[in-house]
């Protein structure tokens, strides 16, 4: 029984998943503690039970089923997307809650399961090739559609987050390094651009050497590079047009700490609580940072700045290396399973969590702009608990389908 | 799919990848937590840096001629820090204040959670009596303090609350969905300009930094204030409104049921909108008690309703220029297409009455005269189709896109409508003939009665209907002039000298009904409207525009239940227009006011 649960189970990603999660109840604990600690833990306690129940379910759906069911259930959360910006609750000025009582719901979480799915299936279909244009398109109008739905809510933190995960997955499934290069670099030149003529310049020089180096037919080559260039020359000049406060936005998105009592407090206080915990740490529930909240709803998106502050580096460093461990295990899976459909979802899953990992804890150790993502498995929120604890049991399912063509 | 045979590399990238950004990011933690732990160590222990958020002073709001409508005056709002209050004072607290110990302790609770070094606000407006009290207690109550906040003050004659609308405390649902910096207690637009122009008027947040140690107790100012951003004071509006016409347009309006709206026919700007019963917009300045609102709402003249916008009734007569425009710009009467008026209209078995016999009338003569058969007789020769799509054209059926939210579409009955409340086919033409003469199952407002005598004023030029004309940014100066559509009616040069000559006749002429209107020294255009209604005496209309080759005032007057049109709503326009074009009231400085003052008869309708 025992070897055949090892067999069957996937126990070094469930076990990480279960560390990380209790990490995050205490962090929610310690970050709740004055505002009224009970009301939020107790509802990531709920939350967190519902997740588990969720990850078990989608681990035991029969591979074949989750295989045939990916496309509708990718419209069915389309359905959703477009229907949040009809009947949805506006909180923040977004539209991207379904309400129900005290409790909402975020489509464009559930989506990103969705998207995975739908994604994978079209992929792994025998005459599917990403090296033709026609085919890449098509990969790429999948992830578009609710992307272009959710900007619309507007949420930009989650579009990026689609944006981000796609990359990979196309590579995995073999898509050509300059197809690839050619949607990354005009993305690169507009951050580039955004930054200064010099970042453009260098980004631009490198294009050029990269699009180059890969040797492919030479006049398509000069057209992505001249548009990439084009697309670099024209953020400058919009960007000269707008007005001052316009500008000043994005300076400050790019560089919190130019607004040090603005945009940038946030970042200040995060780097002030994490730099603060030291080695060992304040202590549980004696984080001054955490405990006199000085980033406000610190428990959402800048949850990692409490296990920073009260379990010092040795906590942050294992949050790291859990994280670091279960996208490790998601590659292996992902090169493990014999199946194809099975190999770009477990890849698709570990590109979603690292693309979230790599934001979040990016931004709050001021290293990345702000943008408002959560931390899987420890912000505070239901829906994106209940998302990444579908990812989890469609990763475990995959491993164990392993052996299945 | 082609090829995993790669995945041997491919899953190195990937594994390289996860290792670069590992090791990245325990760089920085080493740099954060190891190297540099004692700056941030001591950051966080010496001091920090809070934000407490300050409250910007509202716009103002000025008419046409730079008069002040809308003033702020100060008033005084107590506010909790709570990190600093002692919750067993929250008792003698409540009883002071004459508030509930619970309400207190439920802002202070979520003030909090926001922020705990921010006063949150707890009682707005209070009286000088619990201020002076309360300023001598001070000490006895830790984390108690007050704010100078200001207050809305009306300081002339034309109240408008209705047009101004009022500001009222932010509501928790509405300070969830906004995206914009408010804090609990903050004032928001509920209602009329207020609402529609928030976030002009509002102004912007400022911040004053303060410094609090490690135990939560406040330090003192950060910086010395160097850093502390004033709030910017919310922007003027420039309003297109009279204070002059609409003060007096209110008063005239005195112990009636009615609205009256003047437009100026150059540009579609308000000059006045008076809506009756009203309210003392004073009593939604401060804190409205809930009796207040009770009694308001509970007011059968329903004080709270905006009669200029909101109402949706049957225009009577007043109608009739759309029918005259379909017919005569779809060809299907002539100039010279005459009707025997016998004074009663059978259609059917079913008999429609007229108040007169006109005998042979034409088109100018029927406008004139309110002759009832002509329309009649007209309304079944150009069918629902055409009147529809003209009323339209006209701007009813259709929200006029004032600058105020709160408006009524009216109804325009159209045959899906006919279908769908009374079935397929179980109506009949018969049912069309009323609406000819602006009767039946039709609903317009005043403010769309406004701008349909605005494009008659104008010959076909249409301008969206509104109360801003301009917006005055304080801080950086430059006064923005607001743009609003225009569009001109596609109908020929000669239906409007029909329409136009019947419109002068109804004023002008014996015979016409809407000689009450007339104005000593200026020609007015007009037409009357008394409109059948269930509960009661008939509603009374007046559309009309003045001078009528120059028009520069367009008005709309309705008097709900008070009888004839020409008896009750056209001598109001009368005056009003007068008042606007002479600033004041000439015909009683008339060598022969008697003469001037003593209107025709108004013929019935």
């Amino acid at each position: 029984m025992d070897t055949l649960l090892k067999e069957k189970l996937d126990i070094p990603t469930l076990s990480i998943v279960l560390l990380l999660v209790i990490i995050g109840l205490i962090s929610m604990y310690s970050a709740t503690y004055d505002a009224g600690a009970s009301y939020y833990f107790q509802r990531q306690l709920l939350w967190t039970g519902i997740g588990l129940l969720l990850m078990v379910s989608v681990m035991l759906v029969p591979f074949r089923t989750l295989q045939l069911f990916s496309f509708p259930v990718y419209v069915v959360s389309l359905a959703f997307l477009l229907g949040v910006l009809v009947l949805g609750k506006t909180v923040a000025g977004a539209k991207s809650w379904y309400g129900f009582g005290t409790m909402g719901l975020q489509p464009a979480e559930f989506a990103k399961p969705a998207t995975l799915l739908a994604l994978a299936a079209y992929l792994s279909q025998r005459h599917v090739n990403v090296r033709r244009l026609k085919d890449l398109s098509i990969a790429l109008s999948i992830v578009l559609l609710p992307v272009a739905l959710i900007v619309a809510q507007p949420d930009l933190g989650t579009a990026i987050i689609y944006l981000g995960m796609i990359i990979p997955i196309l590579y995995w499934a073999g898509a050509s390094t300059f197809f690839l290069l050619a949607i990354v670099a005009p993305a690169a030149a507009v951050i580039a651009a955004l930054f200064g003529t010099t970042a453009f310049v260098v980004v631009a020089i490198l294009t050029f050497i990269l699009f180059f180096a890969l040797r492919e037919n030479r006049f398509v080559s000069a057209i992505v590079f001249s548009i990439t260039v084009l697309i670099g020359i024209s953020v400058q000049f919009i960007y000269g047009k707008l007005q001052p406060y316009q500008q000043k936005r994005i300076v400050t998105f790019l560089n919190p700490e130019a607004d040090p009592l603005g945009a940038g407090y946030n970042v200040i206080q995060s780097k002030i609580a994490i730099g603060s915990g030291g080695i060992f740490g304040k202590g549980f529930l004696h984080g001054t940072q955490t405990q006199l909240n000085f980033i406000p709803a610190q428990w959402t998106d800048f949850i990692f700045c409490v296990p920073g502050e009260e379990f010092g580096f040795f906590g942050a460093l294992l949050i790291l290396l859990l994280l670091a461990g279960l996208l490790i295990r998601g590659v292996q899976v992902a090169s493990m399973v014999k199946n194809d459909y099975a190999s770009i979802v477990a890849i698709g899953i570990v590109s979603t969590f690292a693309v979230h990992i790599t934001v979040n804890i990016g931004m709050s150790m001021g290293l990345l702009p702000v943008i408002g993502v959560p931390l899987p498995f420890l912000s505070y929120g239901g829906s994106g608990l209940f998302t990444s604890m579908m990812m989890v049991g469609l990763l475990v399912n995959m491993y164990m389908n392993r052996k299945e063509y | 799919m082609n090829d995993i045979v790669d995945t041997y590399s491919r899953k190195h990238v990937f594994y390289i990848a996860v290792g670069v950004i590992l090791l990245l990011f325990i760089t920085r933690l080493v740099q954060l937590q190891v190297i540099y732990q004692d700056v941030y160590g001591k950051k966080s222990e010496e001091n920090s840096v809070r934000q407490i958020p300050r409250d910007p002073i509202r716009g103002y709001m000025f008419d046409h001629n730079g008069g002040l409508l809308v003033d702020n005056r100060p008033s005084y709002t107590v506010t909790i820090t709570p990190v600093e209050f002692d919750v067993g004072t929250i008792d003698d607290l409540a009883r002071i204040l004459h508030i509930d110990g619970e309400f207190i302790l439920d802002r202070v609770s979520k003030g909090k959670v926001h922020n705990r070094f921010a006063p949150a606000k707890i009682k707005r407006d209070i009286d000088f009596e619990t201020l002076s009290f309360l300023e001598e207690n001070l000490d006895r109550f830790p984390g108690v303090n007050y704010e100078i906040q200001s207050k809305r003050y009306y300081p002339t004659q034309a109240k408008a609350p209705h047009l101004f609308g009022y500001t009222k405390e932010i509501s928790e649902r509405q300070l969830q969905e906004t995206g914009e910096p408010y804090s609990q207690g903050d004032l928001i637009g509920a209602s009329g300009l207020e609402a529609a122009y928030e976030r002009n008027l509002r102004g912007e947040e400022g911040v004053e930094f303060i410094t609090v140690n490690a135990k939560g107790q406040v330090l003192g100012a950060y910086n010395n204030g160097k850093n502390d951003v004033p709030p910017q004071e919310g922007n003027d509006l420039f309003l297109t409104l009279d204070r002059d016409l609409q003060a007096f347009a209110e008063s005239l309006l005195t112990n009636k049921h009615g609205a009256v709206v003047a437009l100026d026919p150059s540009n579609g700007g308000v000059l006045a909108l008076a809506s009756k019963p009203d309210y003392d917009p004073m009593l939604f300045s401060g804190v409205t008690p809930s009796e207040v609102w009770t009694s308001l709402n509970a007011d059968s003249g329903k004080p709270l309703f905006n009669r200029a916008t909101l109402t949706r009734y049957p225009p009577g007569s007043a109608f009739k220029m759309v029918l005259a425009a379909a017919a005569l710009q779809e060809e299907i009467i002539s100039t010279s297409y005459r009707v025997q008026c016998t004074g009663t209209f059978q259609f059917g078995n079913k008999i429609h009455k007229d108040l007169h016999v006109h005998g042979s009338t034409n088109a100018v003569e029927a406008i004139q005269k309110s002759c009832n058969v002509f329309f009649y007789t007209v309304m079944l020769k150009t069918g629902l189709e055409r009147w529809v799509r003209f009323a339209r054209e006209f701007g009813f059926g259709s929200p006029t896109g004032i600058d105020i939210f709160e408006e009524n579409p009216g109804l325009l009955p159209s045959e899906e409508y006919y279908d769908r409340v009374y079935g397929k086919g179980r109506w009949t033409q018969g049912y069309l003939v009323s609406l000819g003469i602006g009767q039946g199952e039709i609903g317009v407002s005043p403010i769309q009665m406004a701008g349909y005598a605005m494009v008659l004023a104008n010959r076909g030029q249409y301008h969206q209907p509104h109360v801003a004309a301009s917006v005055k940014n304080k801080s950086s100066g430059p006064m923005t002039r607001l743009q609003f559509p225009a569009r001109t009616l596609n109908i020929k040069n000669e239906v409007w000298d029909i329409l136009r000559e019947g419109l002068y006749r109804c004023v002008n002429v014996p015979g016409g009904t809407g000689g009450g209107a007339r104005v000593p020294g200026v020609v007015v255009g007009g037409k009357t409207g008394t409109a059948e209604n269930p509960h009661g005496e008939d509603h009374a209309w007046f559309i009309g525009f003045a001078p009528f080759d120059n028009p520069r005032i367009a008005i709309c007057v309705m008097v709900e239940n008070a009888g004839f049109g020409g008896t009750f709503a056209a001598p109001i326009a009368g005056l009003c227009i007068e008042k606007y074009l002479y600033g004041a009231l000439v015909r009683y400085r008339a060598p022969r006011p008697v003469a001037a003052t003593q209107p025709e008869i108004p013929a019935q309708e």
